[in-house]
């Protein structure tokens, strides 16, 4: 590949996703947004974070595809130790420990 | 030099640094994997180092530098663009938040919006605007800094986390925790639920589209079950 077919590669991946974040954010600054809109908006949070979750765990393009049992029980073991607590790092901790026994276990 | 310091020290958000720390431990080996593909690629090493820094989204970066040379130059953008599709959303929810911050901020701070500073964010809009800005700038200064360190790791040290530590799963644990506590109303725990069904339905589309059927699918059953006033 040459330089200048970098270039623009990293030029255009750049741009693309700079106005993918930016677009909406300058678009919708300083504008009343119909109250459908805002009422939608309030669940985008929840509904992506999901449908990474889900992504993340069975990656099609991993090569354990699916989800796994032991997967499982450590995103429900997080998701449970989370809401008691609200502390990113003894979810990740505790997630992982589970992840690791039961991934022996099962 | 010293008070310098202590004003930038005075800037950083305390919050902001202690939930971002386990978010930054599996962008460690996602870092390695990246490096590792940069030396691979059929790209440049230096034009794939700059993707860090100018595109500073790991899954769009790892499928441009994988895919770069080996497909057509408008294939590998619209890939990116698909993948990147998520971050239209984002910009979308946290719109509202960003209305009332300083233009600046609004053209600066969508370049740091990635999946994690979303998910942290979105859990603060409810925080005044300065305290706002404080937790995104610091968590946006963080993630990205020490992207740059784990992209060169990645480059120098070649794979050194073994893949059987599967810490892969780490960020789907962590968002798992922020989704559960994201869903205290029902029509938030409607969106991720369905959200949840709809993507593991998809999951077979190309470029992980799915993700965004799973994600549109979701907001729209939070919709039909909204029955809130808005200012609530």
């Amino acid at each position: 590949m040459s330089n200048a077919t970098a270039f623009l590669l990293v030029a255009a991946v750049s741009a693309v996703t700079y106005l993918s974040r930016a677009g909406m954010v300058l678009l919708l600054a300083g504008r009343e947004l119909p109250e459908p809109v805002t009422r939608a908006l309030r669940n985008v949070g929840p509904a992506v974070l999901a449908a990474l979750v889900v992504t993340f765990v069975a990656d099609p393009e991993e090569a354990n595809q699916g989800v796994t049992a032991a997967e499982a029980i450590a995103i429900v073991a997080a998701s449970g130790v989370h809401w008691f607590r609200k502390n990113l790092a003894l979810t990740l901790v505790f997630g992982m420990a589970v992840f690791w026994v039961a991934r022996e276990l099962i | 030099m010293a008070r310098s310091l202590g004003e930038i020290v005075a800037l950083v958000d305390r919050d902001a640094v202690r939930d971002s720390l386990p978010l930054l431990v599996p962008a460690v080996p996602f870092g390695f994997v990246l490096g590792v593909e940069i030396t691979n690629s059929l790209m440049p090493v230096p034009f794939g180092v700059t993707t860090s820094w100018t595109v500073f989204a790991g899954a769009a970066q790892l499928a441009m530098v994988t895919l770069a040379g080996a497909v057509s130059t408008i294939t590998v953008i619209l890939t990116a663009l698909v993948i990147n599709a998520r971050h239209v959303m984002y910009s979308a929810a946290l719109a509202p938040t960003f209305a009332i911050q300083p233009r600046w901020f609004r053209v600066l701070a969508p370049a740091v919006m990635i999946d994690q500073i979303f998910a942290l964010s979105i859990a603060k809009t409810h925080e005044t605007p300065e305290r706002f800005r404080r937790y995104y700038l610091t968590c946006g200064a963080l993630f990205f800094s020490m992207w740059q360190v784990f992209t060169i790791a990645g480059i120098v040290f070649g794979s050194a986390i073994p893949a059987s530590w599967g810490l892969g799963l780490a960020p789907a644990l962590m968002f798992a925790g922020i989704v559960v506590s994201m869903a205290i109303t029902r029509p938030a725990v409607v969106a991720a639920s369905t959200a949840v069904v709809v993507t593991f339905l998809t999951l077979e589309l190309p470029n992980r589209s799915g993700l965004l059927v799973g994600a549109m699918a979701g907001v729209a059953a939070g919709f039909l079950v909204d029955r809130r006033p808005v200012d609530e």
